[in-house]
């Protein structure tokens, strides 16, 4: 049974989060730690800015109590509190088919704060590296994580849950991508120097071909621009400026407008027409609104960006019912396979017991005979295996649908168990790796290979 | 060549152009889904359809595939195709798809069941093939401009009203820009040279009449309509909207050209070959 102990934005305070956080080097000792405790048979640790959670698996049915237990301690330890008890208030546990849920929903980004957004993808699978490096990850809880790409991937093809834009910025980004596709080839210049000019050009000026910072401070630009390797430019000459950027972002704090109508008119004749987007941020505004009204000119102010990041956040909270179905449809898949792994110990052992039976007299009939014909025993153990498919395909089947359908199906396991007269009596309710899996059908061909 | 063969061949093409035209314009709609990226390959797998419907069926009806405005038309929109297949990546415009698609389609259609073939010794010259090979490709690049307009101005429309994200599948405004103006840029010169062999051409064979006038007339106003297009740009920057209007107006001269040959094509006695202006 797999089980999830963490906390979230959701459920606790930056400060207490940021206390459990654990980067990429502090994550290899904490996984070891994690793994080192009897009571955990794979663990997964996924840190990021909204939330810390260990997924992992009980190393027995009959301890998940004590699992929880043991990551309580472990998370508390790394946070530097007292004992386990002490983060109870910020956290959240979920066991089985909650913690399965979780997972797919996580990374779906159906928790997320801004609903739909795509870096915890790439969040998760960078937890999932680790922990697979690490070791960690063996079997079933593997398996579920990756299990969780998937869903994340139907979840983003199948509905538009991650359409739309839901930052200023990143309107802003996808303003320029209509107008210019890539500003690979474009200048874009900052008006004004203040924290949203950075956080713009941090989003704007990644890809561009120059950035330029032009404030009434030249001091204020020349700094902000030796930290985003870009040149600043006097204030003075911001209209020549008009004349070679593409995109002009205005985040000043000028009470009246610092981009004329007149201004652009005069910079759209030298610049032939060519094409000119700004991005006025500023309240009050920077760039006079008829400005919007030039041919080939675009406006928008921090009233649109926000109507189409409302818009988006609409679209996507249209989406999430859609994506709760998929994840819920993906939960049941998952789970009638883990059940399925239940009775999956039972199969091998019933098909190893037939097959070495039928080996065995096959030998002892004809093993003397056979002694210097390799065709013939090769096309004999071909034809045991046979016998062994054909005769136990009913049971194997029948055993199987019933633990998918989530019936117990440990009763008639253990009947089989009883009945073929089978050596392990006991039935594990959960595997330990995905190896039990992938012994369904052993080649033990002993008796007839020497 | 079997008849069989060529049935076979302009059914693949209709089916391929269909399926592209009713994808494309799901796409524009924002509702083709995961079949979106079937449209554009629909298309290329028309275009080699396409020429081979276009020579089969020529070598059963044993004519000269540009013989007949029809037909000609046809081969003009598969070249249409085949530059927006080789085109699009480059200048990001797949969705002009949505108009080359469906207008190969109507021109593939009216080369089977409108277009008759027809044949006048008189109208040969050694002039013709280069008057119609120009115009076809012309016409091609000019369909792929006109497409290009419609998008720009589509996509000007949803800025300017700040309806500027959410489900639009146009693509960058300064990519619909560039697009329409190399489109026009490489079919002026074949349009120059369709004009000036069509001017020679109709004195060679002495055609007169108010009808070749006004062709004439209109084929010269297209190709200063859109040199004008090309000119104001360079010298006064005259971009975006307005070229994108001059673009659609040039090209709906250019298709009422095309459509006095038509008109004449369907009166029952006349028989006329080729694309002249």
């Amino acid at each position: 049974m797999m089980l999830v102990v963490g906390l979230s934005h959701r459920t606790a305070p930056v400060e207490v989060r940021e206390r459990l956080a654990a980067g990429a080097d502090a994550l290899p000792q904490l996984l070891a730690r994690l793994a080192s405790r009897r009571e955990l048979a794979e663990v997964l640790f996924l840190s990021t800015c909204n939330r810390v959670e260990v997924f992992a698996l009980p190393r027995s049915a009959d301890g998940v109590d004590a699992a929880l237990a043991a990551v309580r301690d472990e998370l508390a330890r790394h946070g530097g509190a007292p004992s386990g008890d002490a983060l109870a208030a910020y956290q959240y546990e979920k066991r089985g088919d909650d913690a399965v849920r979780h997972l797919f929903r996580v990374a779906a980004s159906l928790d997320s704060m801004v609903l739909g957004e795509p870096q915890i993808l790439g969040q998760v699978k960078e937890a999932y590296d680790a922990a697979l490096t690490a070791g960690t990850l063996k079997g079933t809880l593997g398996r579920c994580v990756s299990r969780a790409f998937s869903v994340a991937k139907r979840v983003r093809t199948e509905t538009a849950l991650g359409a739309g834009t839901v930052s200023i910025s990143s309107v802003a980004v996808d303003l320029a991508w209509r107008v210019f596709g890539g500003l690979g080839d474009h200048a874009v210049l900052l008006v004004g120097a203040g924290e949203m000019a950075e956080a713009a050009a941090r989003s704007l000026g990644n890809g561009a071909r120059a950035l330029r910072i032009c404030n009434r401070s030249f001091d204020r630009a020349a700094s902000l621009a030796s930290a985003l390797n870009a040149s600043a430019v006097p204030w003075d000459s911001l209209a020549a400026e008009l004349v070679q950027a593409d995109v002009v972002v205005a985040s000043t704090a000028s009470p009246t407008f610092v981009v004329t109508h007149e201004m652009v008119k005069r910079a759209m004749k030298a610049r032939k027409g060519r094409t000119l987007l700004f991005v006025d941020i500023a309240v009050p505004r920077n760039v006079e609104p008829s400005v919007h009204g030039i041919d080939n000119v675009y406006v928008f102010n921090v009233d649109d960006l926000e109507q189409e990041v409302a818009r988006g956040m609409k679209a996507r909270q249209s989406e999430r019912e859609g994506a709760e179905r998929i994840v819920e449809d993906e939960v049941a898949q998952f789970l009638a396979w883990t059940r399925g792994l239940q009775v999956q110990p039972t199969v091998v052992a019933m098909r190893a017991k037939t097959r070495a039976i039928l080996l065995s007299e096959l030998e002892r009939s004809l093993g003397g005979r056979l002694k210097h014909l390799e065709t013939d025993r090769a096309a004999l153990t071909q034809m045991v295996e046979s016998a062994v498919n054909k005769l136990l395909h009913a049971p194997t089947t029948r055993l199987k649908a019933r633990a998918a359908d989530g019936d117990d199906a440990r009763e008639l396991a253990l009947a089989v168990r009883f009945l073929f007269d089978l050596q392990e009596v006991g039935v594990p309710s959960e595997p330990e790796t995905d190896g039990a899996a992938a012994t369904d059908a052993p080649a033990d061909d002993e008796h007839l290979t020497h | 060549m079997s008849l069989d063969l060529a049935n076979a061949l302009f059914a693949a093409t209709a089916a391929a152009y269909l399926v592209a035209s009713v994808i494309f314009i799901a796409e524009l709609l924002g509702r083709a889904g995961r079949f979106g990226p079937w449209a554009a390959r629909l298309v290329a797998i028309g275009v080699p359809l396409h020429a081979a419907q276009i020579v089969v069926w020529s070598l059963v009806l044993h004519v000269c595939p540009v013989e007949g405005i029809h037909f000609s038309l046809s081969v003009a929109s598969m070249f249409a195709c085949l530059a927006y297949v080789l085109a699009r990546r480059r200048y990001r415009v797949d969705v002009v798809g949505a108009f080359v698609a469906p207008q190969a389609l109507a021109f593939l259609l009216a080369s089977r069941f409108v277009g008759h073939v027809s044949d006048e010794p008189r109208l040969r010259s050694a002039l013709l093939p280069f008057h119609v090979i120009a115009n076809l490709l012309g016409v091609a690049l000019f369909t792929l401009a006109f497409g290009a307009a419609v998008a720009y101005l589509l996509q000007e429309s949803r800025l300017k009203h700040k309806r500027f994200v959410g489900a639009s599948r146009l693509p960058p405004i300064d990519a619909l820009d560039r697009a329409e103006h190399t489109f026009l840029v490489a079919g002026f010169p074949l349009l120059t040279i369709g004009i000036l062999t069509g001017t020679l051409w109709a004195r060679e064979i002495e055609a007169g009449g108010a009808a070749a006038i006004a062709r004439a007339c209109l084929s010269y106003a297209s190709w200063a309509l859109i040199g004008g297009v090309l000119l104001l740009r360079a010298a006064a920057g005259w971009r975006g909207r307005r070229a994108a209007f001059g673009t659609i107006l040039g090209f709906g001269l250019t298709l009422l050209v095309l459509a006095t040959y038509l008109i004449r094509n369907l009166r029952p006695v006349s028989a006329v070959a080729g694309l002249h202006a």
